[in-house]
């Protein structure tokens, strides 16, 4: 209103006043710790004794874990003659091998590694910014990764479908590495590369799949030159554990447990009588039982109702269990997600002429979703620390490998250091999780 | 309702109604559960005619227009639009609903996509119109609406009026043959009616066949060819609107019209 402009003598222009700064003893630092430990002489108290408190705890754990700990030793016995009240790390070092890989081969291990950096490599695009075909190579990851994974870890014979599916992950990988180097370096993708470098860029838009299938093709018998001779031996899954065993049977869980909760959710919130029932008899019946009695369910129980000549891997049976615990938790996270969609939402897209499919693609989940980030994240964080359940159907998770730290006769009675290190490798892991789920909430906030 | 500043002009537009009936009700009824919502409604809206409806909250005329794309269901009776019959069948349906448009009262634009995406989205995914394409109809309509400048924001960051342009020009890049506007102006601040207003009156001046619920008085005596009166589920007066608000017929249209015309 400052501009208008009065043409009669007896208008008041009105002008707004401009801005001051707060007074500076409120802001800042000194603003901070004034308005929170040092208000009143009874806070002033307070915050000091909270300091003695902070102060105490910490010194005696520094005492016993960093001053008094003993970091080289043959035995408990020597770390016990040595320094008797500090942490004996000897033993955990010493360990550290089983806590990793559980009893898998030492020769062998490194296909555990190869597979890790392989995942890491082949993800690591999705954090190069304004990258295009991220969900190109987010599809191939999960179609064809698994098995590329599977067969490292398992090893032995491939069969002729293992024999496709690991050479056609080895493709993907190359493709998507070369796509991500030519798109970074001159800003077109791989598949405009193929159609231009072919000749094909002046034709129709549909005829471009067949330049891009052939080149795959190309790709994938050049990989089946050099590998299809390649195999590693077999190593049994029983001897599978430590992190490792964690980290898989977590991580098979949560990749699963989102698209089957998202299933889960939408039947239950459908109009199909049937396929609601299913699902709430599904989601119920998982949601009452202790994810033990899962397990138990699942290894012990399932065998019954199947052929007697069909054997089931104990860890597949536990990894399945555990998938449908996680889904069932999921899908009610979800339906919370769907339901605090505003029905407006849902309406104007029926307005459009959106089919439901694509309603729900294109508006409601991605709302929905974006909303549930916390629930999911914190969901994903139980479901990574609930793993250590599957040590009760003896799989040898890390919680496991680290018990057994404590009776092997050379190190017996070892069991506060194992419980420690275990505690802070979880930490590190979900507070990880916790930390990605929060600068994801921040970059996709966007003002609703 | 501050009617001199909203319409400027008194005067009435020129209508372009042909014969062709666009819409029809025959005997529609409507229940809520128990609650008898629509009672023996018949109407019929010809090409490029502009209905205004009102009456008090609860009186069903939401109701009426949203069983126009079938976003509610009618339980007896028939509704044809553009000679396709709504019968439940999910292609019929499908077919209405990306040849009308709907504007909502809480605007209901996709709060995690920018304007223009909004504006793309449904003629992308409905009527797979490439993206090149799309986004130069969607800058087309957003600037009928006057707001080209905010393609690229996100709707959080618009005022209301702002929003409810945007959900009209949102409609309008689907190319609808009938636009329906439920109550558009009711959520918005007073300085921003207008502006809203002003984009339906260009666009009743482009000959748009429409059904509007607003209590916008001016704005239906300007604009509409009709005002329909609805109270409890039902068709209590239909007139032209010159006769409507100077001589209504019953006496419910009478004490309506007088409680909302008193200041």
């Amino acid at each position: 209103m400052a501009s208008v402009e009065s043409s009669s003598g007896d208008v008041i222009v009105f002008t707004p006043k401009a801005s001051k700064p707060p007074p500076p003893t409120t802001v800042g630092v000194l603003g901070w710790l004034r308005e929170n430990l040092f208000y009143s002489w009874f806070s002033t108290i307070v915050t000091f004794a909270a300091l003695y408190v902070i102060f105490i705890t910490f010194a005696a754990l520094y005492q016993w874990g960093i001053a008094d700990a003993v970091w080289e030793a043959e035995s408990r016995r020597q770390c016990l003659d040595t320094s008797p009240d500090g942490a004996c790390w000897a033993g955990i070092i010493t360990w550290m091998n089983g806590i990793i890989y559980g009893r898998y081969p030492v020769g062998e291990q490194w296909r555990i590694d190869l597979g890790f950096i392989l995942l890491i490599l082949w993800m690591a695009p999705f954090w190069f910014p304004r990258l295009k075909g991220k969900i190109g190579i987010g599809v191939c990851i999960v179609a064809t990764y698994p098995f590329l994974a599977g067969y490292l870890f398992a090893g032995g014979e491939r069969g002729w479908f293992m024999q496709f599916t690991v050479m056609l992950a080895v493709t993907a990988f190359i493709n998507s590495w070369l796509h991500v180097v030519l798109a970074l370096a001159t800003g077109r993708t791989l598949g405009e590369w193929v159609v231009s470098l072919t000749g094909f860029a002046g034709k129709h838009e549909r005829m471009h799949k067949y330049p891009i299938f052939g080149f795959t093709a190309i790709v994938y018998a050049i990989v089946y030159f050099f590998l299809h001779d390649w195999s590693v031996v077999s190593v049994e899954t029983n001897l599978w554990g430590g992190l490792f065993l964690t980290l898989l049977i977590a991580g098979v869980a949560i990749v699963t447990a989102l698209p089957g909760g998202i299933t889960l959710a939408l039947a239950r919130r459908s109009h199909m009588p049937v396929i609601r029932v299913f699902a709430i008899a599904f989601i119920e019946l998982f949601r009452s039982v202790p994810l033990i009695t899962v397990l138990f369910m699942a290894v012990t129980m399932m065998p019954l109702f199947l052929p007697p000549d069909f054997q089931l891997n104990k860890l597949v049976q536990a990894i399945i269990g555990v998938c449908l615990f996680a889904a069932a938790y999921m899908a009610e996270v979800v339906r919370g997600g769907l339901q605090a969609v505003p029905n407006g939402q849902y309406e104007a897209a029926k307005a459009m002429g959106l089919t439901y499919w694509k309603s729900m693609n294109l508006i409601i989940l991605p709302q929905a979703l974006k909303l549930m980030i916390p629930n999911i994240v914190s969901n994903f964080i139980g479901l990574l620390k609930d793993t250590t359940l599957v040590s009760i159907i003896g799989l040898y998770d890390m919680l496991l490998m680290l018990k057994a730290a404590g009776q092997n006769p050379i190190w017996i009675g070892l069991h506060t250091e194992p419980l420690m290190f275990g505690a802070m490798v979880y930490f590190v892991l979900c507070f990880a999780m916790s930390q990605y789920s929060q600068s994801l909430e921040r970059k996709l906030k966007t003002t609703r | 309702m501050s009617e001199e500043a909203t319409v400027t002009s008194e005067e009435h537009i020129a209508s372009a109604i042909s014969d062709e009936v666009v819409i029809t009700f025959e005997d529609v009824n409507k229940w809520y559960g128990e609650f008898h919502v629509l009672k023996d409604i018949n109407l019929s809206v010809q090409k490029g005619e502009r209905i205004v409806i009102c009456g008090p909250s609860g009186s069903g005329k939401s109701t009426l227009i949203r069983c126009i794309n079938r976003l509610e269901p009618h339980q007896d009776g028939h509704i044809t639009v553009n000679g396709v019959s709504l019968d439940g069948s999910v292609k019929n349906i499908d077919a209405i609903r990306s040849d009308v448009g709907m504007v909502f009262q809480s605007f209901n634009l996709f709060p995690h996509l920018t304007v223009v995406e909004n504006c793309t989205l449904a003629p992308m995914w409905v009527k797979k119109m490439p993206l090149a394409e799309a986004e130069k109809v969607a800058m087309k309509y957003l600037e009928r609406v006057k707001i080209p400048e905010q393609a690229e924001k996100y709707p959080g960051q618009l005022s209301g009026g702002q929003q409810q342009r945007v959900a009209i020009a949102r409609s309008l890049c689907m190319s609808p043959s009938i636009m329906l506007f439920d109550e558009p102006t009711s959520a918005l601040d007073p300085e921003m009616i207008s502006e809203v207003l002003d984009v339906m009156v260009e666009l009743a001046e482009s000959g748009m066949t429409m059904l509007c619920v607003t209590h916008e008085m001016a704005f239906a005596k300007k604009v509409a060819d009709r005002v329909i009166f609805m109270d409890f589920g039902e068709i209590v007066e239909e007139n032209a609107p010159q006769e409507f608000f100077e001589n209504a017929k019953v006496d419910r249209t009478q004490l309506f019209l007088s409680q909302i015309l008193a200041h």
